[in-house]
């Protein structure tokens, strides 16, 4: 896990190119309530769209969770990948968005989540495995920035010599690009495992038998709170490319509560693979 | 029957499925990777429904690439990625039966 070879954002050309396609746009920086799991994975497909009809420019927004949960990837089956029993018994629910990738286990003030939605045009002429990187480079900088000694393995993880901290996914909808990301940034010892199953296949590659000791949570490697954290990673992408504070519009929360209750919080959607 | 294949520096793929009468059938594909569109899920797990059990692994990865649009995009795994997957399965199933 700590073999650390060049990736794209390590060529200063590359990076100087992906900058000027950051600044190329108006970012809005949305705000964060306190959502419950299905409302979040909501929010992704609401803005999503809204981007990509052209009635809201590029948006960035960090999640605030108001419940335990567990957040499926699109493709995941629910009996491979989750103890069910233990997490009914632990209040955790069991939500899927939109994106493929792995299974997440979040403790409210565990883990630090953002989401990106941009026009495609942004990584026009990029591969996925670019695109990937490019939305994550402004975050390894800014935790480099905290002291952490974050890099980039593609496809989609970010590492650090303290231990894996996250992994991004995206989602692809008419001429829109959904980027999110989520970071461990504090662990209950022995949940990770309790809740989620880790088969001895996904670890194959990894050279270690343990899902656990391979996370690097965020808290291990800096004092700062969670709150302050985010709040350098907004300053970070604000200095850099500009961001402008924004709101949701009527009309997104007319369609996020439509949205959920009609598939996001319905057993057809979660247990789309049972 | 369930096989598991992790694309060594990428994604996880599963598949559950049985064999009926010499036949895969109920195919059930899951797990970590990424596919766009997301539209073009289905056809993993038909292109291999009612496919012989005792094809080798490049025919059940044929099947896969025939059927998948070719625009589609599969990340972190591959048509081969899941036939190693659906053959682990079928060597699992083998095994049980002894």
């Amino acid at each position: 896990m700590t073999d650390r070879s060049p990736t794209l954002m390590d060529d200063p050309e590359r990076r100087a190119e992906w900058a000027r396609r950051f600044r190329s746009v108006n970012w809005t920086l949305l705000p964060d309530p306190p959502l419950k799991p299905p409302y979040q994975v909501a929010m992704d497909e609401t803005l999503t769209l809204s981007t990509a009809t052209g009635e809201r420019g590029p948006n960035i927004r960090f999640w605030n969770w108001a419940a335990p949960c567990v957040v499926l990837g699109r493709f995941q089956s629910v009996r491979n990948e989750v103890h069910e029993d233990v997490a009914a018994e632990q209040g955790v629910e069991l939500v899927r968005r939109i994106s493929g990738g792995g299974a997440m286990l979040i403790e409210p003030e565990g883990a630090i989540t953002y989401s990106i939605v941009a026009p495609e045009s942004l990584v026009a002429g990029m591969s996925f495995a670019e695109s990937y990187e490019f939305f994550d480079s402004w975050i390894i900088e800014s935790l480099r920035e905290l002291g952490v000694d974050a890099w980039y393995v593609p496809l989609n993880d970010i590492t650090s010599s303290g231990g894996k901290i996250g992994g991004a996914a995206q989602a692809r909808r008419h001429g829109a690009v959904l980027h999110h990301t989520t970071m461990a940034y504090s662990m209950t010892p022995g949940r990770l495992t309790q809740i989620l199953r880790i088969g001895k296949e996904k670890l194959s590659d990894k050279g270690i038998t343990s899902a656990e000791k391979r996370v690097g949570p965020l808290r291990n490697q800096t004092d700062l709170d969670r709150d302050v954290i985010i709040q350098h990673m907004i300053g970070h992408f604000r200095d850099e490319y500009g961001l402008a504070e924004g709101a949701f519009l009527k009309e997104e929360l007319e369609d996020l509560r439509e949205r959920v209750e009609k598939k996001f919080a319905t057993r057809e959607w979660v247990y789309f693979l049972p | 029957m369930h096989g598991e294949y992790k694309t060594p520096g990428g994604k996880l793929v599963i598949v559950d499925f049985d064999v009926i009468a010499g036949r895969l059938r109920n195919v059930e594909i899951s797990g970590d990777f990424f596919l766009y569109p997301e539209e073009e899920f289905p056809v993993l797990s038909s292109a291999l429904e009612g496919v012989d059990a005792d094809l080798d692994d490049e025919s059940f990865a044929e099947r896969i690439r025939m059927d998948m649009h070719p625009d589609a995009t599969l990340l972190g795994t591959s048509p081969e990625g899941i036939a190693t997957a659906v053959r682990r399965g079928l060597e699992a199933g083998k095994e049980e039966e002894k």
